[in-house]
């Protein structure tokens, strides 16, 4: 684990405002713990839990949070220059910050993405849920990561996406829906375990070979940026 | 002993024997500076992009409608139903300006300054949360306008035609009032607990986008009681019901469509109200904390 990688943590978990990240999960796991012990048709219960909650909302504003947490929130304070002036190569900052903000966000909505799937259908869909969900978190913390060295206002900008392009457009306008992540996270998940509990538009092959490109090229996009990136004050 | 060695020279200052203004001005002056806030007025380019982005895109799909509806004779959106459908602008409205409002002036640590003055620490938060509300309601309430007037302008009943308009828009304007009052409450109190304006913003839309799946499940449970019962647990449900219960006709239109919420209409008029009160009351004790210090 690199220095970079555990100031990382350390300036995620150190805060206390880390702990508003745990209601969004627990809330996850307790409807659907509350559905299953009132014997609710999973067929009912599966969709608004599984896909509104915890992949349209859960997944997205946690990797939100964390992925501009991880970089953003240093850029904001001023510290990143701390870090920007040791001698490491650019891809040496981003990739270590890239991988804690992936594997806490996957974490937190990993863990119980499989407890809801396991209650709703099987231990295959939860497995399926936790593995798409894994994949979702490193699309969107690249996006966020990279979101947070193109502007000074990365927050806005990624719930701009989120919200407008993800969640108003999406319903709406079938188009956009094949530059979503949120339906490459569901095609992939129900591509590893079909079960009729997931609706998508999005063909699996598209959602493997997008999330691939999201990921890697954002993340090239982010170290790009950071080589020629200029400090500033706070903006107005 | 030593000769004192100190002198006090007369440079010339003045004391200020102007008038000076009281509570009143200096509440009018905050709420009009977060009037002005809120839409990025008086501050730069940038800060105008997302709050100008919101107005613009409202304001499009209410000439849409206008134009659709002067051209094929029917009334798509009702001027209430135009509040509900635009619910997710609101959201994002409030998320950008409800940090800008309260966040800065926590992370620059300029609060003991505005109560160095004739301000009662009720005072700030509640101008704050005013000009918030009275911005929430600008955005909703012009693109009504707009309907209106592309409405009275292609009637075919003279005046008696624009008298119905009106009696339309008034109660699509007090519904939009109580949008106004309930989300800018709701996003003053997240946006107070953090001096971040990064973190405020992901907190309000975490509030508002995580209780609305709750109402989903709670809709589909095996009790009639609670299925009617479960838009209290979202705030933009709560504000649908209350207008379903409260204006009827004139949100669901001829096609129904409004929430089922049975005979339990006062008991969401009554949780709007509780909500809202819970809402101020804890922004006026975050307050009495965060002046002392």
């Amino acid at each position: 684990m690199s220095t970079v990688s555990w100031i990382t943590a350390r300036g995620l978990f150190g805060r206390r405002r880390f702990l508003l990240l745990l209601p969004l999960p627990a809330l996850l796991v307790l409807l659907a713990v509350l559905s299953r012990a009132l014997r609710v048709d999973p067929g009912e219960w599966g969709p608004p839990v599984l896909v509104g909650l915890g992949l349209a909302v859960v997944l997205p504003v946690v990797a939100l949070i964390v992925g501009t947490g991880v970089l953003g929130a240093e850029i904001d304070d001023g510290t990143v220059v701390h870090i920007l002036t040791k001698p490491l190569p650019r891809w040496q900052i981003v990739l270590p910050k890239l991988a804690v903000a992936t594997g806490v966000t996957a974490v937190t909505v990993a863990v119980p993405l499989y407890v809801a799937g396991v209650l709703a259908h099987s231990v295959r869909l939860g497995l399926a849920l936790a593995a798409a969900a894994a994949v979702g978190a490193l699309a969107y913390s690249a996006l966020f990561v990279a979101l947070s060295l193109l502007t000074r206002r990365p927050v806005l900008l990624g719930l701009v996406y989120v919200l407008i392009w993800e969640g108003l457009l999406g319903n709406f306008v079938s188009g956009t829906k094949v530059l979503s992540i949120q339906q490459y996270v569901i095609a992939l998940a129900d591509r590893l375990a079909p079960t009729g509990l997931l609706e998508t538009s999005v063909s699996v092959p598209v959602a493997a070979v997008m999330s691939a490109l999201v990921s890697v090229g954002f993340t090239v996009l982010a170290i790009d940026r950071l080589r020629s990136f200029s400090v500033a004050g706070e903006t107005s | 002993m030593p000769e004192p060695t100190g002198v006090i020279h007369d440079i010339g200052y003045q004391r200020y024997t102007g008038p000076r203004l009281g509570r009143r001005q200096v509440f009018g002056a905050l709420y009009l500076h977060g009037l002005r806030t809120a839409f990025g007025l008086g501050r730069s380019a940038k800060a105008k992009i997302f709050p100008w982005l919101v107005v613009g895109i409202v304001t499009v799909v209410a000439a849409g409608l206008t134009a659709v509806r002067s051209q094929i004779g029917q009334v798509v959106m009702t001027y209430a139903q135009f509040a509900d459908a635009m619910s997710w602008l609101v959201i994002f409205f409030v998320a950008v300006a409800a940090p800008e409002l309260v966040s800065r002036d926590l992370r620059s640590g300029v609060l003991p300054l505005y109560f160095s003055r004739p301000l009662p620490r009720a005072d700030y938060p509640l101008a704050k949360l005013l000009a918030l509300a009275t911005a929430l309601w600008l955005l909703l309430g012009a693109p009504q306008l707009v309907m209106f007037l592309g409405a009275a302008f292609t009637t075919d009943d003279g005046l008696r035609g624009v008298w119905n308009e009106l009696l339309d828009l008034l109660p699509g304007l007090l519904y939009a009032g109580l949008w106004a009052v309930v989300f800018a409450s709701i996003g003053l109190l997240v946006a107070s607990l953090t001096g971040k304006r990064a973190f405020a913003a992901g907190g309000i839309v975490a509030v508002f986008l995580m209780t609305t799946p709750i109402v989903g499940t709670l809709s589909i449970m095996p009790s009639r009681a609670v299925n009617e019962l479960a838009f209290l647990a979202s705030p933009s449900t709560l504000v649908n019901g209350v207008g379903t219960w409260a204006l009827g006709d004139l949100l669901v239109g001829e096609g129904g469509g409004g929430l089922p919420i049975g005979d339990f209409g006062p008991v969401y008029a009554g949780a709007a109200v509780l909500l809202v009160a819970t809402c101020v009351v804890l922004l006026l004790a975050r307050y009495r904390k965060v002046a002392t210090r």
